[in-house]
């Protein structure tokens, strides 16, 4: 099997995923990199709280896509500027539905249900399903720095679980107007309803081989090993399709300092057990650099490691 | 014209008469219980679907406001959510 991510540069969505610290951010910036030199446009969005894209890239990214190279653009996600944005088109969208004393009061409800916890949670997530349903058609391909593994697994279930809160609803409307007025114009419900189909499509998406995949990205150590067996069989469980594993940082082979053959040892074990466990995905190997990735260049590098098809895995 | 209105209604309410208060009721509970859904976080109850739920409240205003007066309280009796 060709050990190389390059066939996933044609899907339309792909996830990065792992533990904390071990080079997601820098292997889906590679990646987007890689996706933006074989021709596609891509975006590249930062989900983590904690962005360090705009790091990576020495310059300022925001929560609207900036232009970081040629078809290469990015965007960090911020809950508080979505749900913001997000209560802003309620209102604008209303606006015109409404009598002064109806809108004053509703505006009223609609700050109060926005400031409620979970409310910047619930935009990131609705902004996440935008982009994945393809609103924005200036892109070909995007790819989601996602946080640490345990935050994305709940982000990916969300369309499920929000599907079936959306069709209770619906039921609860539709049995009610079933003996007040039979009418399928119900504002209510067209709105419930143009929400379902959001989330349905959404999560086919989300489900699709074809368009979407999960990429994990680990490092040849004990902690790692253990959440990403766990990551793929969660993600499993939900039906999302795994693209791959990146494994990276491998140290050389051959090194005059025993500290550094020592570890090498070590982690040789380790590799033949990521080997076997991961026996049915395709792995990348990444070796360590002897610098750390910051700036094109260093990037240039790594993307051309990822999309190679020259066996750096045995 | 207006005689056989007449004979119409008289006969629409003999014969659905005593089932429009049934059916008012029934509709007033499936209404509470959807305004209930709706309001979940208001009243201490986590909904995740809250934000999917914004552009829908000014349409349950008048729903609350029958809700409330319906319940016996002239005004709202929820502090956070206003009313009248």
């Amino acid at each position: 099997m060709p050990a190389s991510l390059q066939a996933l540069i044609q899907k339309r969505v792909l996830f990065f995923g792992g533990k904390g610290g071990v080079g997601k951010t820098t292997c889906a910036s590679a990646m987007a990199l890689a996706g933006s030199r074989a021709g596609k446009r891509v975006l590249l969005v930062s989900t983590d709280p904690a962005h360090s894209t705009s790091d990576i890239f020495e310059r300022k990214i925001g929560p609207e896509p900036v232009e970081l190279l040629p078809k290469l653009h990015g965007l960090e996600i911020d809950g508080a500027f979505e749900s913001q944005r997000y209560v802003a088109n309620v209102k604008e969208h209303i606006k015109g539905l409404f009598g002064p004393h109806i809108l004053k009061e509703s505006y009223r409800q609609i700050d109060l249900a926005a400031s409620m916890p979970g409310a910047e949670e619930m935009a990131l997530f609705d902004r996440i399903g935008a982009l994945i349903r393809g609103e924005d058609d200036r892109f070909d391909l995007i790819i989601f720095d996602t946080a640490p593994t345990g935050h994305t697994l709940r982000l990916i279930r969300m369309p499920e679980l929000m599907e079936a809160w959306i069709r209770a609803l619906s039921r609860s409307r539709r049995a009610m107007l079933g003996i007040e007025q039979d009418d399928a114009t119900d504002p209510v419900m067209i709105s419930l309803s143009q929400r379902l189909e959001h989330l349905r499509e959404f999560r086919a998406r989300l489900l699709s081989p074809r368009l979407c995949a999960f990429v994990l990205v680990m490092v040849a150590e004990r902690l790692p090993i253990e959440e990403t067996a766990r990551a793929i069989a969660q993600l499993q469980d939900a039906g999302v399709n795994i693209g791959g594993l990146v494994v990276n940082r491998i140290l050389p082979e051959t090194s005059p300092d025993p500290f550094l053959r020592a570890r090498h040892e070590q982690e040789v074990v380790y590799l033949d057990e990521i080997d076997r466990r991961f026996a049915s995905h395709l792995k990348v190997r990444v070796k360590q650099l002897p610098s750390d990735v910051h700036g094109v260049k260093t990037l240039e590098h790594l993307a051309s490691v990822l999309v190679t098809e020259k066996a750096l895995s045995s | 014209m207006s005689i056989g209105k007449n004979i119409r209604d008289f006969f629409h309410g003999a014969a659905y008469g005593a089932y429009e208060r049934e059916l008012r009721l029934q509709a007033a509970e499936l209404n509470d219980l959807f305004l209930l859904l709706c309001y979940m976080e208001i009243v201490g109850l986590p909904n995740p679907a809250t934000l999917y739920l914004l552009p829908v409240y000014p349409y349950l205003l008048e729903q609350f406001h029958q809700w409330h007066r319906r319940m016996g309280m002239d005004r709202s009796p929820l502090g956070n959510l206003p009313c009248c």
